[in-house]
């Protein structure tokens, strides 16, 4: 009882803080946040892959740039287009891409996964440098207009203020995560597990194997595209660099594994403590990928469950420090 | 009524012959050990009839209809079970997880991306209905990699039962265990699979004469005998080819 009031007040205080945000920190922080957000939940859909399923990829940004390149394609082609579907279709492109792949890649495991991702991921990279009637080739797709959120002959929120654009993707953003949660708590997110842990016995128990691990791959594609939507639409802007580029699907091994890979929040922290170490790394140095480095070096040496993994030993080790003392009596 | 059946079976990996001729006859009901020396084509044996490889030649029969070359999960839905000679469970799972995708399974929650797991009531009260029966209710929330051998061995064989099969076949499930340990599986499985069909690999000849109604003998990877436990025991070929050599 106690805890489910205490869950009530942690939610109202989350939204509180989450509406005044704006209006306290100012605009650059306001769009510091979004980013993080966007690729909060980006490093989420990469962990149902990684921590929930084991499938480790090296191309998840494929679906975070298709995501991109839908919304922008609509919005820039047809006119008046509104928003809401103009991030459906970014996340429908994702689904389909993930649909194309997935006969292939639920076939595999381990390295060949790996290898698979990195493959096709710089496949779409270069697709988009070289289609450049399409994609715009370096210069990406940019100043495609920006739809008002509007339910029609009710509100028009006009989405080019920033302070709009912020509760609009911590709304969209914070839905898509709490879809994502709510996915790992069903029974199928207990399979999901399961071929995680043993594939094997999975099938031994009556479950289809592959046709489980497609449905993750497509969920986490889905998530993934709609990351990468509201982040063409924030910037106004997808190009092959910030959509495909090979440091968009490393920084969502990075945030996973600092944040910790054995969590469902895990990448949460973790790409809340590379941004902020980004942040503050430019005020020095333009060499922040080689701060990154060091710092998942150092993680992967001594945080090998990344920050999540770190805190829950920390808090054992509390507990067990203030848990009293039992008199371990001498047995001769 | 036999409920598993082969007949001619064969298997050969990339011309090694491993099964030669195999027909073998499960009643319904029985609890059935097929017991012969290291290498003699057991385990083989089961991962033909259970779907892990197609054989090369012959048929498989279960519940009357040919299964020759399904897949496991085929196999599992068909209701059979299966455990296994290495321990093969959901590690970083807790003892509860482990057997709740098993009750999942019997239920045929499958594709369910609607409701809570834990609030389905009347799988979380079967699943710990099972833990009690196996004495696994005190670890209910140990991950099962964390479990002590023996009681690992119990969650091995009992998720192999949590789906409720007709017939569950069981490899070696004593495999490591120490007397003790031995002694409580066998009274376990005793337990477990009262009016079951149960299939079992043994090694361990106390453990085959106390359990099986009956008992096929594979050497070689052919059926050198096949009867009730006094009758094979007193079987000449067997004595000569495998009861021999552990009694002298």
């Amino acid at each position: 009882m106690m805890k489910k009031k205490l869950r009530w007040i942690l939610w109202v205080g989350l939204i509180v803080i989450l509406a005044l945000y704006p209006r306290v920190f100012g605009i650059y922080y306001t769009n510091f946040f979004v980013t993080f957000a966007v690729f909060a939940v980006y490093s989420v859909s990469f962990n149902l892959l990684l921590g929930y399923t084991a499938l480790f990829s090296f191309g998840h940004a494929m679906f975070f740039g298709v995501g991109g390149y839908g919304t922008a394609l609509a919005l820039k082609h047809i006119q008046g287009f509104p928003l809401l579907p103009a991030i459906l279709i970014g996340a429908g492109s994702a689904v389909v891409l993930a649909l194309i792949l997935c006969p292939i890649v639920v076939r595999v495991t381990g390295s060949a996964f790996s290898m698979l991702h990195l493959a096709f991921g710089q496949l779409m990279y270069v697709l988009a440098l070289k289609l450049r009637n399409i994609t715009g080739g370096e210069d990406g797709i940019g100043g495609f207009p920006i739809p008002p959120f509007s339910i029609p002959g009710i509100v028009s929120i006009d989405m080019k203020a920033p302070e709009n654009f912020y509760y609009f993707a911590v709304v969209v953003l914070g839905v898509s995560l709490w879809i994502m949660w709510f996915f790992t708590k069903t029974p199928f997110g207990q399979i999901q597990v399961g071929v995680r842990d043993n594939a094997m016995r999975v099938d031994y128990l009556g479950f289809k194997v592959p046709q489980t691990k497609a449905v993750v791959y497509v969920v986490a594609g889905a998530f993934a595209g709609v990351a990468g939507s509201i982040f063409a639409l924030f910037q106004n802007l997808i190009a092959a660099d910030s959509g495909f580029g090979i440091l968009v699907s490393f920084g969502a091994v990075i945030n996973t594994l600092v944040g910790g890979l054995g969590s469902f929040f895990g990448p949460i922290w973790g790409t809340a403590i590379m941004q902020i170490l980004e942040e503050v790394t430019t005020r020095y140095t333009d060499r922040v990928e080689l701060v990154a480095g060091l710092i998942l070096i150092l993680v992967i040496m001594f945080a090998p469950m990344g920050f999540v993994g770190g805190v829950r030993i920390l808090k054992q080790k509390w507990l067990a420090h203030s848990a009293p003392k039992v008199k371990l009596e001498k047995v001769s | 009524m036999n409920i598993l059946e082969s007949r001619g079976l064969y298997h050969d990996f990339k011309g090694l012959e491993v099964l030669f001729d195999v027909n073998l006859q499960v009643e319904e009901g029985e609890r059935h050990a097929v017991i012969g020396p290291n290498g003699a084509g057991k385990t083989t044996l089961f991962n033909v009839i259970t779907g892990t490889y197609h054989p090369s030649r012959g048929q498989v029969f279960f519940k009357g209809k040919e299964v020759t070359g399904s897949k496991p999960y085929q196999m599992a839905r068909l209701g059979m079970g299966r455990s296994f000679q290495i321990t093969s469970t959901f590690n970083r799972l807790t003892a509860f997880q482990n057997i709740r995708l098993a009750v999942l399974s019997k239920k045929g929650v499958r594709f369910q991306l609607f409701r809570k797991v834990d609030k389905m009531e009347d799988i979380t009260k079967e699943t710990d209905e099972i833990l009690k029966r196996i004495n696994l209710d005190r670890e209910r929330d140990m991950p099962a990699g964390m479990l002590s051998y023996g009681k690992h061995r119990s969650l091995e064989i009992s998720m192999a039962l949590g789906t409720d099969p007709d017939l569950v076949m069981l490899d070696e499930p004593t495999a490591g265990m120490s007397r003790d340990e031995t002694h409580y599986a066998v009274e376990l499985i005793r337990r477990l699979t009262e009016g079951k069909t149960a299939v079992i690999i043994e090694h361990d000849m106390d453990v085959v004469f106390s359990l099986a109604d009956r008992i096929t003998v594979l050497h070689y990877g052919q059926i050198l005998a096949t009867g009730p436990p006094a009758e094979i025991r007193q079987n000449q070929a067997v004595k000569d080819a495998y009861l021999g050599e552990l009694e002298a």
